[in-house]
């Protein structure tokens, strides 16, 4: 793939890698720093990105999710991410605006369980098919349908009960 | 009627997803077609998965901007090359400038009368020129308007 063309496309990967990167960590900084990592990792080495696998969305976000899995090790014990998804935090107007319409939908999200959030964000904000979920989520592409409808029903519940 | 009393009995679950996805075949499109136009349960489940698949996409879970990326990527893909670039121009147009200068000061065919003005004058040229640069390069390095667009 040429440099550019992949330049183009991680930008436009940006937002949606960084809301799944932000409900895996928990917090906005982070999840940017993480996703400025793998642009950084992936545009060091282009060739690491084999085009005969597949689309580069579905594989980048792989590439995305370990990193972010590999931040969450290193992590000390203890740290919740739900907690830190229910702060707003500090930030100026637009951010708040951002944290009050959306606060509802993010205090649900942080309910559900670090797969449930993934499969959510990526299907339902990222616009994945259920073959690129299956690849960016590293699971047999039948189990898809099932674990995202399950993972909808938990997120309707939380937020039938946060209103 | 037996019929519709089946269909009602074996509710979609999680092909209702499938199907508010596009990721059902033709025929599973059918069924979840047909079962809804007599399950009122599942029609509304349905209804309701669409709402929220609309509520999520319209979201904003991500409060950051694409000039966000696009930055990060100007940073590591344009600014080293250009940097490289620039040190190159400089560095050969400063080569030749040398050796001109080289030949312009033992030079026998100018008199050291006109060295000395033209001395002067490329000299003084140049003191302006290091001056506005150095200026202009303080005034951005600390100038907290700079990124202001009008």
């Amino acid at each position: 793939m040429k440099n550019h063309n992949m330049r183009q496309q991680l930008v436009q990967l940006g937002n949606g890698a960084h809301a799944l990167a932000t409900q895996m960590l928990g917090n906005a900084e982070d999840a940017t720093d993480a996703v400025h990592d793998v642009f950084v990792r992936l545009l060091r080495k282009p060739d690491a990105y084999d085009v005969s696998k597949g689309p580069l969305k579905p594989w980048f976000l792989r590439v995305l999710r370990n990193h972010c899995i590999d931040l969450i090790r290193q992590r000390r014990p203890g740290h919740s991410a739900v907690e830190e998804l229910s702060d707003p935090g500090p930030g100026p107007q637009a951010a708040l605006e951002i944290a009050q319409r959306d606060q509802g939908l993010q205090l649900a999200l942080a309910k559900l369980s670090a797969g449930q959030r993934q499969i959510i964000v990526l299907r339902d904000y990222m616009d994945l098919s259920y073959a690129e979920i299956a690849t960016a989520l590293e699971i047999a592409p039948g189990t898809v349908m099932s674990r995202l409808h399950r993972a909808r029903l938990a997120l309707r519940e939380e937020l039938t009960r946060h209103g | 009627m037996v019929k519709q009393k089946q269909a009602v009995d074996q509710h979609l679950g999680e092909w209702l997803s499938g199907f508010v996805d596009g990721e059902l075949t033709q025929q599973e499109r059918q069924r979840v077609t047909l079962h809804c136009e007599v399950c009122d349960a599942c029609r509304e489940d349905l209804a309701k998965l669409r709402v929220l698949r609309e509520r999520i996409s319209t979201a904003h879970l991500s409060e950051v901007g694409e000039d966000k990326w696009r930055e990060t990527m100007n940073d590591f893909g344009v600014h080293t090359p250009r940097r490289i670039g620039w040190l190159m121009l400089i560095a050969g147009l400063l080569a030749i400038a040398g050796i001109g200068l080289v030949g312009f000061l033992f030079s026998d065919e100018i008199h050291i009368g006109m060295k000395l003005i033209l001395i002067a004058i490329y000299g003084g040229l140049a003191t302006l020129l290091y001056s506005v640069l150095r200026q202009r390069l303080i005034e951005r390095k600390t100038d907290k308007y700079k990124d202001v667009e009008i």
